[in-house]
C-alpha cells in the first residue's frame, strides 16, 4: 500500500515531464526500475498489482495500446521477483546489468503484445537506447528508491514485505 | 492445492494480471472504450501540469539563453552587463513573440485557404520520438470535447496531414500520428494516381500494395485518397524517398517522408468537418518546396 503511495504519484510526475518537456531524450525507464525496486525489496501480491498499474498509466500517457505494457510490466515483475531470489541485486554491475536486461526482456514482451493485437512494429535502435541509459542511471535510481521507500507516509501502512 | 497457490502467489498474480492485460488490449482494439474513463482522469490531473510545464519550459529557455549570453560579459562593468541583459531577455521575447507570430500567421492563411471549420491546438504532450524510446505515435493537444473535438477528427499542418484524433477527454485530445504503427490511410501517388496504403513505421510511411509494374519514383508527391471517411481527399501526406524491390516479389517496398516534422509542431489544426476539406490544404502541400 505504502509504495501505491510513493511509486505512482512519482510515475505519474515523471510521465507527464517527459511527455511536455522531454519527449526525444532517452531518459531510464523509471517504471522497469521501480517494478525491479519493489520486486527485489520482498514481492507480494501487492507488488503485481503495482506493476500492472504502472504500465496501465504509461499506456494511458503514451496513447498506445491500452495493456501492452501493463503485460510486459506485470510479467516482469514476476521474473524480477524470481531473479531476486537468486541475484542480490546490490553492487552496482548486478543493478545495471540486471536493470537492462530487465528492460530489455521488457521490450520483446511490448512487441509480442503489439505482434498479438496486430501491429507490426520493428525493433528500433532507440529501443537498445532506452535499455542502456536505464542500465546506466539504475544504480543511482535504485538505492533513491530504497531511500525513498523508507520514508513515512501518513496514513499509509507499511506493505510490499515479505 | 491451497499451499500451492499461496506458495506461488506472486508468480501467479503476475501471470494473471499479464493475461488480463492481454484482455484488455483486445477490448480496447475491438473499440469498447473501458479506458475512456481512466484516461478522462488522468488527463483531468495531469493536463493542467503539462500545460505548466510547457510554458515554464518556453521561459526557462529565454531566461537560459539569456544567462548564456551574459557569462563572457561578466568581467565588464556592472552598468553594461545590466543593459545587456535587459536587452537579450528584451530580445528572446521577441525572437519569441516574433516566433509566435509567423507560425500563428501560417496557421491563419492556412486556415482561411481552407475555409471549413478547424480549431486551432497547442501541443502539450508527445510520447516516444527520436531518441525517447517507446513505440507509439501520439501527441497530446490542448483541446478537448469542451471545445467541439471528436474523435476521428483529422489534425493538419501547414506542411500537411499530421494524423487523427484517437481520444477526446474534455480538455484534452490525443492525436495518432501518421508514422504510429497503428496508422493506416488510404493515399494516391499525385503524379500517376495509383492508390495505395500507407502504413506507419514508427519513423516515416510504408506505401503498401504497389505492385512492380506500377509508376511510382523517389521525390513523388503522395496525398490523401478521400475514401477512409477520416481524411478528406486531397491532403499532403509525403514525399517518396525509397522505391525498391519487395521482398516477396509480388509488391514493391517504398517509403514515404512525412510532409509535417512533428518535433518542429508547437500549433496544428484540428479539421471539425471530417471529409470535406476545401482545395486550398491541397495548394498548400503543393506549394511545399
Amino acid at each position: 500500500m505504502k509504495d501505491f503511495f510513493i511509486f505512482l504519484p512519482l510515475t505519474v510526475v515523471y510521465l507527464a515531464f517527459k511527455a511536455a518537456v522531454f519527449p526525444s531524450l532517452p531518459l531510464p525507464d523509471i517504471t522497469l526500475l521501480i517494478v525491479l525496486f519493489v520486486a527485489q525489496k520482498g514481492a507480494s501480491v501487492g507488488g503485481a498489482l503495482l506493476s500492472f498499474v504502472l504500465g496501465y498509466v504509461d499506456d494511458v500517457f503514451s496513447g498506445a495500446i491500452i495493456g501492452s505494457t501493463s503485460f510486459a510490466l506485470a510479467l516482469t515483475f514476476g521474473v524480477a521477483y524470481l531473479l531476486s531470489r537468486k541475484v542480490h541485486f546490490s553492487t552496482v554491475a548486478a543493478m545495471a546489468i540486471g536493470s537492462a536486461g530487465l528492460d530489455l526482456f521488457k521490450w520483446v514482451l511490448i512487441l509480442a503484445a503489439l505482434g498479438l493485437s496486430g501491429v507490426k512494429f520493428p525493433f528500433m535502435p532507440q529501443i537498445l537506447l532506452t535499455v542502456t541509459v536505464t542500465g546506466f542511471f539504475a544504480p543511482v535510481i535504485l538505492p533513491f528508491f530504497r531511500r525513498l521507500s523508507a520514508t513515512k507516509v501518513p496514513g499509509a501502512q507499511r506493505g510490499g514485505e515479505r | 492445492m491451497l499451499s500451492f497457490v499461496k506458495r506461488h502467489q506472486v508468480i501467479l498474480a503476475s501471470i494473471i494480471l499479464s493475461l488480463f492485460s492481454l484482455h484488455l488490449s483486445s477490448l480496447v482494439r475491438k473499440g469498447t472504450g473501458g479506458e475512456v474513463i481512466v484516461r478522462a482522469v488522468l488527463s483531468a490531473v495531469t493536463s493542467p501540469f503539462e500545460r505548466t510545464l510547457v510554458r515554464m519550459e518556453t521561459k526557462v529557455k529565454g531566461v537560459w539563453g539569456g544567462y548564456i549570453y551574459l557569462v563572457g560579459q561578466r568581467a565588464e562593468n556592472e552598468n553594461l552587463k545590466k543593459t545587456i541583459y535587459t536587452l537579450t531577455d528584451e530580445n528572446n521575447k521577441l525572437k519569441e513573440e516574433l516566433s509566435l507570430d509567423s507560425r500563428m500567421k501560417e496557421l491563419l492563411k492556412f486556415k482561411e485557404e481552407s475555409a471549413v471549420p478547424t480549431l486551432a491546438a497547442r501541443i502539450i504532450g508527445m510520447s516516444n520520438f527520436g531518441a525517447g524510446g517507446g513505440w507509439a505515435r501520439t501527441l497530446t493537444l490542448d483541446r478537448g470535447s469542451l471545445e467541439g473535438a471528436e474523435v476521428d477528427m483529422p489534425v493538419v499542418s501547414p506542411r500537411g496531414v499530421v494524423g487523427r484524433i484517437i481520444e477526446v477527454t474534455q480538455r484534452t485530445s490525443t492525436v495518432l500520428l501518421l508514422v504510429d504503427p497503428r496508422s493506416n490511410i488510404d493515399v494516391t501517388v499525385q503524379r500517376t494516381r495509383i492508390r495505395s496504403v500507407a502504413e506507419g513505421n514508427g519513423t516515416s510511411l510504408t506505401l503498401k500494395y504497389v505492385r512492380p509494374f506500377d509508376d511510382v519514383q523517389e521525390g513523388d508527391v503522395v496525398t490523401t485518397a478521400g475514401l477512409s471517411g477520416i481524411f478528406p481527399k486531397g491532403l499532403y501526406v509525403g514525399e517518396v524517398t525509397t522505391v525498391e524491390r519487395g521482398e516477396d516479389n509480388l509488391f514493391r517496398y517504398i517509403e514515404v517522408k512525412p510532409a509535417s516534422d512533428i518535433r518542429k509542431l508547437e500549433e496544428v489544426l484540428i479539421v471539425k468537418e471530417k471529409q470535406n476539406l476545401l482545395s486550398g490544404i491541397e495548394r498548400a502541400g503543393k506549394s511545399i518546396p
